[in-house]
Parts: structure tokens; sequence; C-alpha cells
């Protein structure tokens, strides 16, 4: 097909990439964090491979209804069709590569190019030009020059995923078993989930990698950097996460959950007495439909990330990408995920839970910044960015005889899920083609 | 007044919009809103586009290219960026037949 | 929000006066982190709102253009809001503020109209506000605001507060502080 996108030729891997990570030593380099070749193998062979989160189904509901983002730097265009299905385009005219589409989100019949008034509508195909006639002239083949489609779109709850690589694993296989425990979240009750309306956005001088490894698999941070957050908002400390009698770390293909089984650790920290008694109020339906296992983590203390930059908070119900911007810098996109059947009083409270905590205002968020910020500029120096990084925590941990699907580790205060995030990064990096990358994962892939 | 030969009625679904070709007197779009049949020039007034590859809703046609609207029953152009009307046609249903009544341009034939 | 006013009738120059000298003074206790002082000046019924701004094509606007109320926002608080946000400035956890921020504040373009009640002044203006944070951190965040004031005995409350920045995305990672 004319349109599709041409793929990207896979360059060799970097020579020096070598000493970046040794996780079974449980070490990492902090030149990850502050290296331009680092970076710019990331674009080619992390974000033009991989599947990104690119909208939720319920932001473009009916035909024409688009919203704009990025898959990596590569801006694109997520529109819903005619058919009820779901297009991305690369926002970028095929004639000179202007911007088509300036706008965040909105409903369109199609797009008109500012520059020399090339017109498409929804399925991505050039219906016009201005001074038509002198294409013509040209012998001009119209169907040629359409709006270049990624080359996959697939969605799993509601959550759209599109691929730049038609090599790609299918979205299902690439998440594996993490969409049990997605189902948590985004399936929990009848009819599914939505989003609130809007889209926060704020820029942060760190590395895209730092942000999608604080929501993998540390919660280690909370009860230290949240101290002043958890005292405001509750009026004492966050829970202690070594009291909790059973919590897991679990992660497949470098994505990551940890969770405790503690219902409403993450939920009460919103200090909303009202959406603590929904939860205990769905709870009971969530067991029927999900097992009382996953019906424990609906709002507990917990945190995921979908690889490479997708990430989420159920509980709190935020949810982001972390666009990547260069080594050192980051555009944080963030939602608010809320259950469709929910009453619009508690949508409502969820909309401001996340604004107070989880936010560029949110008395949490504050404190991660800075610590981001700062891990990403001491690599700055050319001799501290040589020097090892622990990332050792939970080393046998892992469950051989769990129930539980994917890579099973014991306790949520444990690195298992920050290095296997870190492992698929490196291996992504040094694999020219899916075929490379190496399979390590060691669970079950499907729940039994 | 010429009596021009559209589609049979068979061949017009409701709501939507056929084109037919005519040298003489432009290519014609023709319409039905509900049973009711409308007859236009399909060329767009604003740039070369052929409104009947355009969507029908409720009484408007909406150009495929730059989108903008005319009202079909009367070809008034709604706005930005349409600004002339639509030439339009009274039609006759014979039968099975659709025609479009079209005054005779002595000019344009003399041109022709 | 969009209180109601009459642009045709400005108070006067004393009046003013006295609410600009208001609105300094209120900045002026956020840049010395006064901040139980500064929650004081707020009316019991506050609704402080700063929405997310989005950008968008003008035939999809949004019910206020760029704006909407039930869509995310920066703030959008009660008093219990703003109360909880002062909390977590004052712990001693609070580690991204020791070293302080240091904060200037500063309000201009100060309009004040008669509100539709006796007693409420609706007021328009424009502000800047520079952090600096560690040795070299510059965040600057330019926006409008508009107040609806209320007499309190010799001085005011501020009852609502809008404030619109023009950017889309935060051009720094965070706002810790109050606009």
């Amino acid at each position: 097909m004319g349109n599709m996108i041409k793929t990207i030729d896979v360059t060799d891997s970097l020579t020096n990439l070598k000493d970046a990570c040794d996780l079974e030593s449980g070490r990492i380099s902090g030149k990850i964090f502050y290296d331009q070749a680092i970076y710019e193998q990331e674009l080619e062979k992390v974000f033009a491979r991989c599947w990104l989160f690119v909208a939720h189904e319920s932001q473009i509901p009916k035909t024409g209804d688009y919203i704009t983002t990025t898959m990596g730097e590569d801006e694109v265009i997520v529109i819903r069709q005619k058919s009820g299905g779901i297009k991305v385009f690369l926002n970028a005219c095929p004639h000179r590569g202007n911007k088509i589409c300036f706008s965040e989100s909105g409903s369109a019949r199609g797009f008109i190019c500012n520059y020399h008034g090339w017109s498409f509508n929804v399925e991505g195909n050039l219906v016009g030009q201005h001074e038509s006639g002198v294409y013509e002239d040209s012998n001009f083949d119209k169907s040629k020059w359409g709006l270049k489609e990624v080359a996959n779109v697939d969605s799993w709850k509601g959550l759209v995923f599109a691929t730049f690589d038609p090599e790609s694993p299918s979205l299902q296989e690439y998440l594996g078993p993490m969409t049990w425990y997605l189902d948590a979240l985004f399936d929990n009750q009848e009819g599914g989930t939505e989003f609130v309306g809007g889209c926060i956005r704020s820029t942060y001088e760190c590395n895209w990698k730092i942000a999608a490894e604080n929501f993998v698999g540390d919660i280690l941070h909370a009860g230290w950097t949240h101290d002043s957050a958890a005292r405001a908002m509750l009026g004492g400390s966050v829970a202690k996460v070594s009291d909790f009698e059973e919590s897991y770390s679990v992660n497949w293909n470098g994505h990551g959950y940890e969770f405790a089984l503690d219902t409403v650790g993450n939920v009460a920290v919103l200090g909303e007495s009202a959406l603590n008694r929904y939860i205990h109020t769905i709870k009971p339906s969530v067991a029927e439909r999900l097992g009382d296992f996953r019906s424990n983590m609906i709002g507990s203390v917990s945190s995921c990330t979908i690889f490479p930059n997708f990430s989420f908070l159920p509980g709190q119900n935020t949810v982001r990408i972390w666009q990547p911007r260069g080594p050192n810098k980051m555009e944080l996109f963030t939602w608010v995920v809320v259950n469709k059947s929910a009453p619009q009083e508690v949508k409502e409270k969820w909309r401001k839970g996340a604004m107070m905590t989880f936010s560029p205002t949110g008395v949490f968020e504050m404190d991660d910044g800075e610590n981001w910020e700062y891990c990403t500029k001491t690599a700055k120096g050319r001799v501290t960015a040589q020097q090892d990084l622990f990332v050792g925590l939970g080393m046998d941990t892992l469950l051989t005889d769990t129930p539980l699907p994917a890579n099973v580790y014991e306790g949520q205060l444990n690195e298992a899920n920050s290095r296997a995030f870190y492992q698929y990064w490196y291996d992504m990096l040094n694999a020219k083609s899916w075929n490379e990358v190496p399979n390590r994962n060691v669970g079950k892939a499907e729940a039994e | 007044m010429e009596k021009v030969f559209l589609c049979a009625v068979s061949d017009l679904a409701e709501n939507q919009v056929k084109k037919v070709d005519s040298s003489v007197h432009g290519d014609i779009a023709v319409y039905n809103l509900g049973g009711q049949y409308y007859a236009t020039a399909d060329l767009c007034t604003h740039a070369t586009a052929s409104l009947a590859e355009g969507d029908v809703e409720d009484d408007l046609i909406t150009c495929p290219v730059h989108w903008g609207q005319f009202h079909i029953p009367t070809g008034k152009a709604q706005g930005f960026p349409c600004e002339i009307d639509l030439k339009t046609y009274p039609v006759t249903v014979e039968g099975e037949e659709i025609y479009a009544l079209i005054a005779v341009d002595q000019a344009l034939i003399a041109k022709g | 929000m969009t209180a109601l006013y009459d642009e045709q009738r400005p108070v006067s120059v004393e009046q003013h006066y006295r609410i600009s000298h208001f609105l300094n003074y209120e900045y002026r206790l956020l840049d010395d982190e006064r901040f139980d002082d500064w929650l004081a000046l707020m009316h019991d019924e506050i609704h402080y709102w700063m929405p997310g701004i989005e950008n968008r094509r003008r035939e999809n606007l949004l019910e206020h253009g760029f704006y909407a109320t039930d869509h995310m926002a920066f703030f959008d608080d009660s008093l219990r809001d703003l109360g909880r946000r002062v909390a977590r400035f004052k712990q001693p956890s609070a580690w991204a503020e020791n070293p302080a921020t240091r904060n200037v504040h500063q309000l201009s373009n100060v309009e004040v109209y008669y509100g539709e009640n006796d007693g409420e002044y609706v007021v328009h203006s424009t502000f800047q506000s520079v952090r600096s944070r560690g040795l070299d951190e510059e965040y600057v965040i330019y926006g409008r605001r508009q107040d609806l004031i209320v007499q309190d005995g010799e001085s005011f409350k501020i009852k609502k507060r809008l404030i619109l920045i023009p950017n889309a995305t935060l051009t720094c990672k965070n706002i810790n502080t109050f606009l």
C-alpha cells in the first residue's frame, strides 16, 4: 500500500554500550541518562519499534474525532474511521513535510496543509490540492501521496497502541500476561473505562527512563520521597510497605507492575472518603468478574509501566506518557482514567484527586520531579556518568511455584522490575531485529 | 428547457448522491433526500472537486476536498470557504426515470 | 467563572488603590512564605481555579474556548484543598523545598469593577511569577487573572480566582507556588 510508512534502516549498535548495564550483578551506568548517541539509538530501536500508547478509545468516540500525540519524537494523528476503527498517521504532509494538524484534539472531516493546500480525508487519502490542474498536467498520482500510516494499531480494553514497525510482534504477544494485571484497573467494571476531558502537559529536564522506571517497580521511594505529601493529604506518613503481608513485583518484556493487595492504599492518599467508599462498593462485583486476587488490586499501593513509556497508578488513576525530548528532556502527558459506570461525583473527585496528588501542582509529584531531574543532571559529569548505580534489591526473589502469570517476584520493595526494564531496554538497543531480542521471560505466559 | 435523463429511481438510494456526466451542461449531481429528488451542478464553486464524492447530511452536501457545504434544494453556499451558490436544476420523475430540466444556454452551445 | 460586572463601572481611584494594595500584599505573603497569613485572605467559599489550556482549532472550541469546567486542571481548589497544599510546604520532609524556592510574584494591568452585589469587586490583572531553585534553575510563568474580591471589614477576601496561562504545555516541571 502506497500510504504505509517506510520503515527505517536500523543502524549498528553502539560499541560503547557494553558497560552500560550489567543487570545480573544489579548495576547500571549513569551514562545511559545523559548521552546523545544512546538517545538517538533509543528513538530508532525502542520508539520506532515498540508498541506505544497513543490514545484511549473514549477520547475519539465518533468518526473524525482525533487527537494528536507523539510516538517517540515523531508527531502523529490518531483518528476514528467511518468503519469504527482507528488509524494513526504521521502528522506531516507528504509534499514538503509540514505539520498538517496543529490542534491537540477535535473533530474533523480531514486535514488541509497550510503550505500548498494539500487536503486529506479522514482515511488519510489525498483528495485535492490548491491549483489541482497543475498536478494533473504532471500526471500526478494522488493515490500514492496520502498521509503515511503507521504499521499497526491495536487496542486492549480501551487503551490504543501503535507501532511503526511491521515486524513487531502482535500487541497481545508484546503485552503478554501483563494484560491479566491491566484488567485490575482497566476492566474491573462492565463498560470499562474512559478518560476525563483534557490533558495536562509539563516539561522535565530529566531522562524519560528515570520516570518510566520509577513507575515500573519503585515503591521504595514513596515512603521517603513523599512523606510531606502523605502528611499533607492524610495527616500521617505513607503506609509502611514493608508491613504488607503479601505483595509482588511482576514483569514481562520489560513491562512491570508492582502491587500490594490492600485494595485502597493508593486511593486513600487522595483524601476523599467518597472514593474509598466507591472502591469498597464495587469490590464484590470486581471479585465476581476478575476473582478475589485482582479485586484486592483495584486501588492498592501499586504502579505500572508498559515498556517503554506508558505508566499509570491504580487508585490515583493518573495515566501518563513520558515523552522523550532529548537525553535530558522529557514532556509528561497526563490523563485521568475512571470507570465509565462510576457516578458522576465519583469521576469528578478523581479528576480533582489526581490533580491534587500527581500533576504539576500535585503534592506528590513535586518531590518526584526534583529527584528525577537531578538523577539526570549529575550524569552530565563525565566521571560521574561512568560510575555504577546500584539496582540490586531482591536478587533471589523469583517465585517459581506460583499460579500467577508473568515473571513473579516476591515483595514490591524489590528492584526486580527495574532490572527487567533496563534489561529489555538494553536488549532492544543491541538487537537489529526482533529475532535478536532474547526471550528472558521465565514465568507463565497465561493465567491459570 | 431541455430534459436531461439523470438516472433510474432504483439507482439512487435514500440520502445518496450520484454524479451524471454531461459534456454539454457540465456534470450534474443528483440527490435523493428522503424520496425527494434534487439536481445541482456537480463541480464545487470553490475548488476543483466533484460534490458527488462528498457526504449528504440532512439537506446539505459537503464537498470532499475542503468541506464547504451547500444547501441541496437551493444551492445556497453555507459559508467559508464556499462563497458562490451552486446552480440547481428542476427535477421531474417520469415513472422509473429521473430527469433534470435545464435551460439551454445558447452562448454556451455556440462556444461548445 | 466569569463573574458578572459592568465594564462601564470601574471603581474610584481610591478604591482601585485599596484593592491593588491588597493584591500586592497577598503576593508579598507568598514571596515571604507566610502561607497561613495567605490562606487567611481566602473566603470560606473560595474557588481557586487554574484550568488546563487546550490547543484547539477555532471550530472545535470548548465551553470556555481553550478550557472547560469538567476538564483537567492545575488547580480546582476549595479552601480545604489549598490548606492541604500549604500543609505540604510546611513539612520538614518537603525535600524539594529545602533549600527553599525563591519567589518573585508581580501583578500588573489591574482593572477593578463593581461586582454584581454590594461589596463585591471584579478584578482583571496580569501576573508574572518568577521562581528560582538551587544555583541556576529559573522558571517564569506569565498569565492573566480574574478575581472576585469581597469587602471584609476594612480589608478584603478572595472569593473566586481564575488563572489562565497561555501555555498548553507547561514549560517547567511543576508549579510549587500559588499564582
